[in-house]
């Protein structure tokens, strides 16, 4: 992932997924799914908890800028060093900055999404700067090159063989099929870059602004590595993950990791304020948090779609989208999939760049059923589905012209009911001819793009002539 | 002195620059715990659930203990948290004595990085989750838990908390702090979940009990 | 004698007279005094949906009007049409305004017909017979914007002879989501042969569901696998003797 798509083709993206992909990612939230009830039905407080990271979210994002100033200072006087990056090119190049005053050769990488919107590596490469992705997934697909299918098991839509495949070429060995011999190379190999990386760069979970700490809650230890080993350290995170206090890291870690995977807690959560204070205890020298807009604050603006920084980032949404379900991360065309994806890069990259992306939805309402922040996905979908139908205060409407213009026309039919029912007397012998066996199996465009995959049942629109003359004494019309 | 990221985000939020803090909503009442051989017993249980190895052990077992231990983890390096408590308990003496080699907790990664074993107690307890709490400072290095492929956390019932509320209103103004829920783990390739990925693969509780006749 | 208008609904309209007209002879036989306003059209649902706000007001004030007319509940064979009125129909018009007003109160009046013969008419059994083994599709709208999460299962417990068989991904979207089918085909065309698998595994010889649209695709999607799996509105597996 490099730099941000120019368009998002989630139609043509969506039409050439390989069969493997929907499979592997079924299997993956299917265990998710299961392990979430579990953890869910062991707290009978989850609507509270999920009431109150509701609200306390909501709390934040209106009061973001005091907790922002309140989170920078704490982290001065903690003896870190605060950047404010407007754009993702101000993020990039304060990270290579950073990375030249330091020296720094090869960077270690603790898994962040904030970096690949942003597409840190591709930058740093480019400047002769070694980024090694350090969770095993992103290590994985980094060798691969290609992007991640899940939020939290990105490469989950590779199989073992393949796996070993890529390890074999990309590392010059003869990698074994087998996941945990493949996850003891990759700790092998990695284990030496930790102790010889000059910088570690993580994202964050949350930022909290009592006390200037970042949290990261991981599994496998390489964010501990990051932020252990290497005597700098730089995380770039999005201004959106700012919360007011401790205690209201206590709802949040109680319905992370149970939402995420269906564990308790992650492995580990790490809370760092500042740099290390002693040498002997290890930890960085220099700790640097890069605070990240990318265009945030303007969302900031509409009440509506700024819900969505509510998100902690789980992917309950994604295991439970019938959608995702059926196509995985790539058909979303940027670093983020499932329903949040489909509300959030819209936001991010505008409605010109992603405009099929609020329509990828049946709007179901399942992710909103779990998202444990009770973010009204479905809500956002349409309300940014009438952004690029018929525009609002932030932009103008992107529809084609040609799917307005039937829109226009439907409208008309539906409100003039003389239109609509002199349609709904005709349509039956005009569609008769389509009829087989008491189907229609292939009737014209658009309804073609129906009939290609199921028949349409015959139009019978015999209720209101029945209404009329089968029941003339029962039968009443109201419109006298 | 503001910065154009927050002047931008006040201006989205139509308020003027120095507004009143609203109310925060209510957070929930913390966990009562319950008696302490029942939180004992729920942390170890928890620990175990994640694959680690937790146990009460009495202060005179401890040098049996780490014979064992030694011998199944083929342990030849360790290295120790330098605490009053594990140094009462001559921890790194009788590594010595069981022919372990000692390596500084104060070393430099590199050498840090070839133990196999590193040995740290905890600051606190969740029973809840089965998860060990460690601060940092020169006597508590963070990669004693972190870089060897076995961690042992010699333990005490004091150390527990009801819940994190506890810990956090005890912890929070260090400069680190680190939860600890069950060995290194992925599920990365396939799902398969592979234990001991970056950080250790082998977590060892021992939760010192005196027995009441001593 | 308790009275209601008949909500028809575009897709009930073009598609399933059949229905409407089981719904008409339920209703009456319970003793409701039923009319029918002709001016109605469609709820206005898929522009709505699909973000055509603008376009969808003039629709949903022809409904207005049309229902209007009587102060009468209104009753429709779908969950979701109903909760476009209920639900949606406000947001449409400026606080204050007349048609603010009415559409509230059409609101407050507006029920999708499981709902009306159970929480309204508290009547659980019609004298059906249906001795077959039935399975059930929880429709998305109908079970997550309506709330209504037993009703359709307690009127199917009534029936006589019926074989219940649970599937295994009964709350799952069968792929039909109005104009999405028509928008992004493949994808729905997967999700609704998900469905269709999931409802030849249970080993139901009948699969019934509240949803006009739900059941367009689903009986369709069983058509094209060559299932002779029978799709019902539960309307029509009511009216069965």
């Amino acid at each position: 992932m490099s730099e941000p798509p120019a368009y998002i083709g989630f139609e043509e993206y969506s039409e050439h997924i390989p069969a493997s992909i929907p499979a592997a990612v079924q299997q993956a939230t299917s265990r998710f799914v299961s392990g979430r009830a579990a953890r869910v039905a062991e707290l009978p407080e989850w609507e509270q908890l999920r009431q109150a990271g509701s609200e306390i979210r909501l709390h934040t994002i209106e009061n973001m800028d005091v907790y922002l100033a309140q989170l920078e200072e704490k982290i001065l006087s903690a003896g870190g060093h605060v950047h404010w990056a407007q754009t993702a090119e101000d993020a990039n190049r304060i990270v290579l900055q950073i990375a030249k005053e330091h020296n720094v050769k090869t960077a270690v990488k603790s898994k962040s999404m904030a970096t690949e919107e942003i597409g840190l590596n591709h930058f740093l490469e480019k400047e002769n700067i070694q980024i090694i992705e350090t969770d095993l997934g992103e290590y994985i697909i980094q060798l691969a090159g290609t992007g991640p299918s899940h939020i939290i098991v990105p490469a989950v839509h590779l199989k073992k063989e393949e796996i070993a495949a890529i390890f074999s070429e990309k590392l010059d060995m003869n990698a074994p099929a087998d996941p945990i011999e493949l996850a003891r190379i990759a700790r092998e190999i990695l284990r030496e870059k930790f102790l010889t990386a000059e910088m570690g760069i993580s994202g964050g979970n949350f930022l909290v602004a009592e006390t200037g700490t970042l949290v990261m809650v991981t599994n496998e230890g390489n964010g501990r590595m990051c932020t252990t080993m290497p005597e700098l350290h730089v995380a770039v995170v999005g201004i959106d993950k700012i919360i007011p206090d401790w205690e209201s890291l206590t709802v949040f870690l109680k319905l992370l990791a149970r939402s995420a995977t269906g564990q308790k807690l992650s492995t580990y959560t790490q809370f760092i304020t500042g740099p290390r204070h002693e040498e002997g205890e290890f930890g960085p020298k220099e700790f640097h948090l890069i605070l990240l807009d990318n265009g945030r604050s303007n969302i900031l603006q509409d009440p509506i779609g700024r819900e969505v920084f509510k998100c902690i980032r789980c992917g309950a949404c994604a295991n439970v989208c019938p959608v995702y379900k059926n196509v995985g991360g790539f058909a979303y065309g940027w670093f983020i999939s499932g329903p949040i994806g489909a509300i959030l890069s819209p936001q991010m990259l505008g409605i010109k760049t992603a405009r099929e992306l609020p329509y990828a939805s049946t709007l179901c309402g399942a992710c909103a059923d779990v998202c444990p922040v009770k973010i009204p996905i479905p809500t956002i979908l349409r309300h940014l589905r009438r952004r690029v139908a018929e525009g609002d205060a932030i932009s103008l409407p992107t529809i084609p012209v040609p799917i307005r213009a039937a829109a226009g026309l439907s409208s008309l039919a539906l409100a003039h009911n003389w239109i609509y029912r002199f349609g709904a007397l005709i349509l039956p012998t005009l569609m008769s001819i389509f009829k087989r066996n008491g189907w229609i199996p292939s009737a014209p465009y658009p309804l073609s793009r129906w009939t290609k995959s199921r028949p349409l049942p015959p139009f019978t629109s015999h209720f209101r002539r029945w209404w009329k003359t089968a029941r003339p004494t029962q039968g009443k019309d109201s419109t006298r | 002195m503001t910065n154009p990221i927050l002047e931008n985000i006040r201006r989205s939020l139509a308020r003027t620059p120095h507004p009143t803090r609203s109310l925060r909503p209510d957070i929930l009442e913390p966990r009562l715990p319950e008696s302490e051989d029942s939180e004992v017993e729920r942390f170890l249980l928890e620990v175990n659930k994640l694959s680690g190895k937790a146990e009460r052990l009495e202060q005179a077992n401890i040098l049996s203990a780490l014979q064992s231990l030694i011998v199944e983890q083929n342990i030849r390096k360790a290295t120790v948290w330098n605490t009053p408590r594990l140094n009462q308990l001559q921890i790194t003496n009788h590594l010595s004595s069981l022919g372990v080699e000692l390596v500084s907790p104060n070393a430099d990664k590199h050498t840090s990085a070839q133990c196999d074993l590193g040995i740290t107690e905890a600051d606190f307890l969740l029973p809840e989750t089965g998860t060990l709490v460690l601060r940092s400072s020169a006597e508590k290095p963070r990669a004693v838990s972190l870089a060897p492929r076995v961690h042992l956390a010699i333990v005490r019932p004091e150390m527990l908390r009801a819940d994190m509320h506890q810990v956090f209103a005890e912890a929070k103004d260090g400069n680190y702090l680190v939860f600890i829920t069950g060995p290194s783990r992925t599920a990365d390739i396939e799902l398969t979940v592979t234990l001991g990925v970056h950080g250790p693969k082998n977590l060892y509780v021992w939760m010192i009990v005196q027995t009441s006749n001593i | 004698m308790p009275k209601a208008q008949l909500f028809i609904t575009c897709l009930g309209d073009q598609f399933y007279t059949t229905t409407l007209q089981n719904m008409t002879h339920i209703l009456e036989r319970l003793g409701v005094d039923v009319s029918f306003p002709s001016e109605q059209t469609c709820c206005g649902q898929p522009l709505f949906n699909n973000g055509f706000e603008e376009k969808t007001r003039p629709v949903a004030l022809n409904f207005l009007r049309a229902f209007s007319k009587s102060d009468a509940p209104i009753v429709a064979p779908s969950g979701s049409c109903v909760s476009m009125v209920k639900h949606h129909y406000a947001e449409l018009f400026k606080e204050g305004t007349p048609e603010h007003a009415l559409a509230v109160d059409i609101a407050s009046r507006t029920y999708e017909f499981t709902e009306y013969l159970v929480n309204v008419l508290k009547v659980t059994d019609v004298g059906a017979v249906y001795p077959h083994k039935v399975t059930y599709h929880a429709s998305c709208h109908y079970l997550r914007e309506m709330g209504l999460k037993t009703e359709a299962k307690t009127l199917l417990n009534q029936v006589k002879g019926l074989e219940f068989v649970q599937l295994k991904e009964e709350e799952t979207c069968c792929g039909f989501g109005g104009a999405f089918t028509v928008t992004y085909p493949e994808v729905s065309r997967s999700m609704m042969e998900n469905k269709v698998k999931d409802i030849v595994a249970s080993g139901a010889d009948t699969v019934v569901m509240c949803e006009p649209g739900c059941l367009m695709n689903v009986a369709g999607g069983l058509h094209k696998a060559g299932s002779h799996i029978r799709a019902m509105h539960i309307i029509d597996l009511l009216s069965s003797q």
